[in-house]
């Protein structure tokens, strides 16, 4: 056991980058997720195609698949950026479409007469979906946009493999020298673990907090 | 690779797909045929000579087979669980037209002490993550590990080590524009790439503490990156990189290796019958020259210098 207090720092270090990719991708996929709902119901027919398709692509995709296209595959058409911003962007673009199906089940807890007074009372469709629809839909699919990010935060650990020096690959090299994988392991599994219970803890309080009482 | 819905428009699916390939394929280019030793003529005919080697490959007297043994064990389940990679060139390649053929030291190796114990090359691989290599040994996943598995005095304390088998050292390689690094030395601030769990990731820091290091997790990734310019350097095996140097023009192979990896055959630990009946078959295949005939199979395919002396055994600490 001794070993793990004494590369505490390095694991904290790697600890740091993982939360900053969980956070940066969280807020990135969010709004990202947001507009991608607004664009789905949209009446622009070209719109809403262009998000199904967003959507239909990225949830399709395997996530690795795109984090090793982004960072081995771009670098051939041009685009050489630093390993953990591509992490972050790819994070992002991915969990946007999960968070846009977490929305788009929100949406439908809107009532149908609410948004026709709206239009009633001479509302624009962005004024509709900015006062009325949006806000309403964000507090339905807390708990759903909560699963996403702890999904998103388990994922971060994929970045490992394209070089990015996070928690995952923090516990690999620690292994390497002390050949404890158990130990190691269990120790990077309840870390992660801690993650989830407060990313879990928070969608929790931010529900009781901001449910719609109907 | 594309999980495909049933309400998923056709349309979409050829659209993701075609995406999904092209982009794939631009990857691919720029890895060349490095990454695939099996292209290369004279490696399968190299590989085909073995065919001799394995009919007169000794086989362990019913004697050695003491009752209750490991290898007695393994005699009676008909087959050697082995952990192997099956993605390292020269080493242990699963060929990807025909997945039954795994070739390269390690692989032929295996199939070795599998016809030693067994008479016949039954070999059953399970591919280590190798991070859990001390796991899979530990609780009785697979009988042994052939896996570029480095002696450490710590890995000692988890696992018993045969051999050393083979002896090895981590080179530097460079783009060949690159002027400015002739070696180890001159790595001091630069960026380092090496591959996620090899022996490079603690060796590079405790030669070089200002470099930079990057892990990618295989080989061809790795190469990748030094292409694309992520890194100044890539730190492998000098075999794997002196193989991928002679595909690959643009890259070359700087300096002398500056380390001396000695890969060990990793056991259960604490099974010291099974670890002497190992080391007596690997003192036989080095005296009857097979040990030398596999070297020039695989690893010498990439290399000029004829076959090295094997490393005596138990002669590193943790052995």
């Amino acid at each position: 056991m001794d070993f793990l207090a004494a590369s505490a720092g390095p694991i904290a270090e790697a600890l740091g980058t993982t939360i900053l990719l969980a956070v940066a991708a969280g807020i990135g996929s969010i709004v990202l997720g947001t507009l991608i709902t607004a664009a789905r119901i949209s009446p622009v027919p070209v719109l809403r195609w262009a998000a199904f398709g967003y959507v239909q692509f990225f949830v399709n995709v395997p996530l690795l698949v795109l984090l090793v296209l982004a960072v081995f595959a771009l670098p051939d058409a041009g685009f050489l950026l630093p390993l953990t911003p591509t992490a972050i962007i790819v994070l992002t673009l991915y969990e946007a479409a999960y968070v846009a199906e977490a929305v788009r089940s929100g949406v439908n807890t809107v009532g149908k007469g609410e948004i026709e007074a709206s239009r009633a009372l001479g509302f624009t469709l962005g004024q509709t979906l900015r006062v009325l629809v949006i806000p309403q839909s964000l507090r339905a699919a807390i708990q759903p946009i909560g699963n996403v990010m702890i999904a998103l935060t388990m994922n971060t650990a994929l970045a490992a493999a394209v070089g990015v020096v996070e928690l995952t690959s923090a516990a690999n090299k620690l292994n390497l020298v002390e050949a404890q994988p158990i130990l190691i392991f269990t120790a990077a599994g309840l870390i992660y673990m801690a993650l989830a219970l407060a990313i879990g803890l928070t969608a929790g309080r931010l529900e009781k907090k901001l449910r719609i009482r109907r | 690779m594309i999980t495909s819905r049933s309400n998923l428009r056709r349309g979409l699916v050829l659209l993701a797909s075609a995406a999904t390939v092209v982009a794939l394929s631009a990857c691919s280019s720029g890895a060349g045929s490095s990454a695939v030793p099996g292209s290369d003529p004279t490696a399968s005919a190299a590989a085909g000579s073995l065919d001799s080697v394995y009919a007169n490959a000794p086989v362990a007297e019913a004697a050695a087979l003491i009752p209750g043994s490991t290898m007695e064990k393994i005699k009676q389940r008909g087959k050697l669980i082995v952990a192997e990679a099956l993605d390292a060139p020269l080493l242990s390649q699963q060929d990807p037209t025909n997945p039954d053929d795994v070739e390269g030291f390690d692989a032929d190796l295996a199939k070795m002490l599998a016809i030693y114990i067994l008479g016949e090359p039954n070999v059953e691989i399970v591919p280590p993550a190798s991070e859990t290599r001390e796991a899979l040994l530990a609780n009785g996943t697979v009988d042994v590990v052939f896996n570029t598995y480095t002696i450490t005095e710590k890995r000692a304390e988890q696992v018993d080590f045969a051999g050393p088998y083979l002896e090895s050292g981590l080179a530097v390689a460079v783009k060949s524009d690159n002027t400015d690094i002739n070696g180890i030395d001159d790595l001091g601030g630069k960026t380092v790439i090496v591959g996620a769990n090899t022996p490079a990731v603690t060796a590079v820091p405790e030669e070089q503490p200002t470099a930079t290091i990057v892990s990618f997790a295989t080989d061809p990734q790795a190469l990748q990156a030094l292409t694309q310019g992520r890194g100044d350097a890539y730190v492998q095996d000098f075999t794997l990189l002196a193989s991928h140097a002679i595909d690959d023009k643009s890259i070359k192979v700087v300096g002398q290796p500056f380390t001396t990896e000695a890969y060990g055959i990793g056991l259960k630990k604490d099974d010291s019958q099974f670890k002497s009946f190992i080391n007596d078959w690997l003192l036989k295949i080095q005296a009857d020259g097979s040990w030398a005939k596999i070297w020039d199979a695989t690893l010498g395919s990439a290399v000029e210098s004829s076959a090295p002396t094997p490393p005596a055994i138990g002669s590193v600490p943790g052995s």
